[in-house]
């Protein structure tokens, strides 16, 4: 029972990543736009990610639900001690929804509203990133601790250090990088393809030089995770495939293949995402005592099989729902830009 | 301000925005889908424009609503982990099916905001009704988990333990049905008068007074529906409290003394301290007769219970009076707009109340779910968790409440700026369109 949960958060995190992680790196490429492409890529943006955002961030709430009702000691545990990076990631995810769909539905179209509008969604889709990279940091850096007695040692530590600060980074590259491969099959326009090309080309390089940092952290903080990763030849492998998949993927790009580049570079991040999880198993976190298993944090059997029935449930009716949604708008094959049938959301 | 005291406002500022976008996105879903099933079926340009119009108030409110149910979710647990601990795996359960049910809507609210000339145009119809009905469905299951907390079942609680865990029996305790079936009706009954309160404003401005006239109609068929409904939930409602909450009752109504032929206690302040209840009309045998259809019956005053087990009676006794003048005033409404709906004509007197009248139904919202939850006090889960034994051990939690109250007021007036462009402008567009 409890593997079949495990396998649902599992899919979860990993989906909230590929899919909404993309939408929040729509989100940080905006920060640095080139001028005279500024308000294309803003149009691209819009079309891109509005039937499809509020979807991709439900994944996130589903495994908030899984952890509190299958798994409530794991999720005491974090929600006490990473208060403060929760509250900033919810800050961030509340300035970047809103922020996002007010830039959308304003009626007057005017520059000056639009530019704060996209100022708050491009900044806090950088911070809320960030913060998601640094709860997931801190769940291995292993300083969570439950015995501890003074404020800095019970909240501000354990999400504080180069773990977590590197994983911060690491989500933004990662984000960033999968939205600006995502958007190139976003958009017929010749010169705008050829800037996400370019964007996701830098960060490609920036993912794996932000990687590169996030294992020179660890190995500084001399984590018992290092050690686990590098030696588990499922989480070596999967980022080792991970790496060989950028060749594939620039193949793909160069010969204008939207849908088969979308999928090699979500395939790529799930890979490091499947190495972290072969390193962490079955712990869900790491405290000084020692990891936290899933197994010793679930809930009763009763519940767990309730929650399990709803999860399979819910499953056969959210799935070919969503996969009619991204049939509609993104499997389809061509972009949406310059389609007269837009003009219906405003 | 001390950190329980802060962790309580905060679930409850969080709690009282939450609703009202909640709310919105439950019902007016419905709303728009009526109006685009007239356009579908009668080809009428103005009920497709009036589907639009609402469609722009779904997709801010929808937003607005989206992301701070999220926050809600977390601050569960960043406020109240020792509840969480102990109740999430007994009413995970709603909530599991509430996640679904709020995944399913936010697929369909994509497909239907984007899907114009995408879809089959019934396919997407259903979309937007899909919108409205999973919302529907995911009130209903919040609610479900809300109301554990009022009738906790479905487990044994041995040494401050849960053992024999059972999630079914606890989604389905004796609070469930009439918690929901009263908020589900009260939602209904506020989104109507909301939506109601607006066009009546748009029409006295003179404009297309077509399209508005039709929005006004459907809005207030929803209200005065819900509004006639909700007095006969209520009265349901208050009677099973009576059975497994009779301290609620008791604060609600600022009864003091337990007694035959009590009285019902209409307004009035009361005072804790003498057990009286100054400046209040009183009708002996009225609430015997509402809590156990006998008007001799007798009812449990506040007396009867420790004192450390009170309720604030002030807040629960004056929000439920808010409530229930609120509740009579808007069947009062639905009754007279039936009178002039027949007549065929609607004066434009009845028009300037029913603008008066847009927040009625969220005031009686927010003033019913006060007795609820400031009703269950000192309680979390009643009669088994106090509330502060389960707040988070983070001292400094003010901060965190300041940090919403200003985030959340900054929403709220940004919300209002863009619904006022959002109305100037199809004010523009549309009297442009009626002297074309």
């Amino acid at each position: 029972m409890i593997e079949i949960l495990l396998f649902f958060i599992a899919a979860s995190v990993l989906l909230y990543v590929v899919l909404g992680g993309a939408d929040y790196g729509a989100g940080i490429l905006e920060l640095m736009p080139l001028p005279h492409l500024q308000n294309k890529q803003r149009d691209v943006i819009n079309e891109a990610m509005g039937p499809v955002w509020e979807a991709n961030h439900m994944w996130l709430v589903l495994v908030v639900v899984i952890l509190f009702m299958g798994f409530p000691g794991v999720f005491s545990l974090v929600m006490v001690h990473l208060h403060i990076p929760v509250v900033a990631l919810l800050v961030g995810i509340v300035a970047r929804g809103t922020a996002f769909t007010f830039r959308h539905y304003d009626a007057i179209n005017e520059p000056k509203s639009q530019n704060v509008y996209s100022m708050i969604f491009s900044l806090s889709s950088l911070w809320t990133t960030f913060w998601l990279g640094v709860i997931a940091g801190s769940l291995w850096q292993g300083r969570i601790d439950p015995t501890a007695k003074d404020f800095i040692q019970a909240y501000v530590s354990p999400w504080s250090g180069l773990v977590p600060f590197s994983m911060g980074i690491f989500t933004i590259c990662i984000c960033t990088f999968l939205a600006a491969v995502y958007l190139v099959g976003e958009t017929k326009d010749a010169e705008l393809k050829k800037y996400f090309w370019k964007r996701g080309f830098a960060y490609n390089i920036a993912v794996v030089i932000s990687g590169g940092l996030v294992f020179v952290a660890s190995y500084f903080e001399d984590s018992a995770f290092l050690k686990e990763f590098l030696t588990h030849p499922l989480s070596v492998a999967c980022v080792v495939v991970a790496t060989l998949l950028f060749f594939l993927l620039w193949q793909l790009l160069r010969r204008n293949q939207p849908i088969l580049v979308r999928m090699t570079a979500a395939a790529q991040v799930s890979l490091i995402i499947m190495g972290w999880y072969f390193a962490m198993a079955p712990a869900a976190l790491i405290t000084p005592q020692g990891p936290v298993s899933f197994y010793d944090a679930a809930a009763p059997a009763a519940t767990l099989r309730q929650l399990t029935y709803a999860l399979c449930v819910g499953s056969v009716l959210i799935f070919p729902s969503l996969f009619y949604l991204l049939k509609v708008f993104k499997l389809s094959g061509k972009s949406l830009q310059g389609d007269s049938a837009q003009n219906d959301g405003k | 301000m001390d950190d329980l005291l802060a962790a309580r406002s905060t679930m409850a500022f969080s709690l009282g925005f939450h609703i009202i976008f909640a709310a919105i996105g439950m019902v007016m879903p419905f709303m728009m889908a009526m109006a685009h099933f007239l356009y579908l079926k009668k080809n009428r340009q103005e009920d497709l424009e009036l589907t639009k119009l609402w469609m722009k108030g779904v997709a801010i409110l929808f937003a607005v609503g989206a992301v701070s149910g999220t926050v809600l979710s977390f601050e569960l647990g960043l406020l109240w982990p020792g509840f969480m601990k102990h109740a999430g795996p007994i009413i995970g359960m709603p909530f599991s099916w509430e996640g679904t049910a709020f995944f399913l809507e936010a697929i369909a609210i994509g497909l239907f905001l984007y899907g114009w000339n995408r879809m089959n145009k019934w396919a997407h119809w259903f979309a937007g009704f899909a919108v409205g009905l999973s919302g529907f469905a995911s009130g209903i299951f919040v609610v479900a988990a809300n109301s554990w907390m009022n009738a906790p079942a479905g487990f044994d609680w041995v040494n401050g333990q849960a053992s024999n865990i059972d999630p079914v029996a606890a989604m389905f305790n004796k609070a469930w049905l009439h918690q929901t079936m009263h908020m589900q009706v009260a939602a209904i009954q506020a989104v109507g008068f909301a939506v109601a309160g607006l066009h009546a404003m748009l029409l006295l401005k003179g404009s297309h007074s077509v399209l508005h006239a039709r929005a006004l109609k459907i809005a207030m068929v929803f209200a005065t529906v819900a509004s006639v409904i909700q007095p006969m939930v209520g009265h349901f409602a208050a009677q099973k409290v009576a059975e497994y909450q009779p301290v609620k009752l008791a604060a609600m109504e600022a009864h003091f003394k337990t007694e035959a032929r009590a009285p019902i206690i209409i307004g009035g302040i009361p005072d804790v301290e003498t057990g009286e209840v100054y400046g209040a009309i009183k009708i002996p045998g009225v609430l015997s007769f509402l809590a156990y259809n006998d008007f001799n019956a007798t009812v449990k005053g506040l007396n009867d219970f420790p004192r450390d087990e009170w309720p604030p009676i002030l807040i629960v006794h004056i929000a439920f009076q808010i409530m229930v003048a609120l509740g009579s005033l808007m069947i009062a409404l639905g009754v007279v707009y039936v009178f002039f709906a027949r007549r065929g004509e609607i004066p434009n007197w009845f028009l300037k109340v029913l603008v008066v009248s847009t927040p009625l139904g969220f005031i009686a919202i927010e003033a019913g779910w006060v007795v609820t939850e400031v009703g269950r006090q000192p309680w979390i889960v009643y009669g088994i968790m106090k509330t502060k034994d389960a707040v988070t051990p983070m001292p400094g939690v003010q901060f965190h409440f300041y940090l919403f109250v200003v985030l959340y007021l900054f929403l709220s007036f940004v919300t209002a700026w863009l619904f006022r462009r959002q109305l100037q402008v199809a004010e523009n567009n549309m009297t442009k369109g009626a002297v074309r």
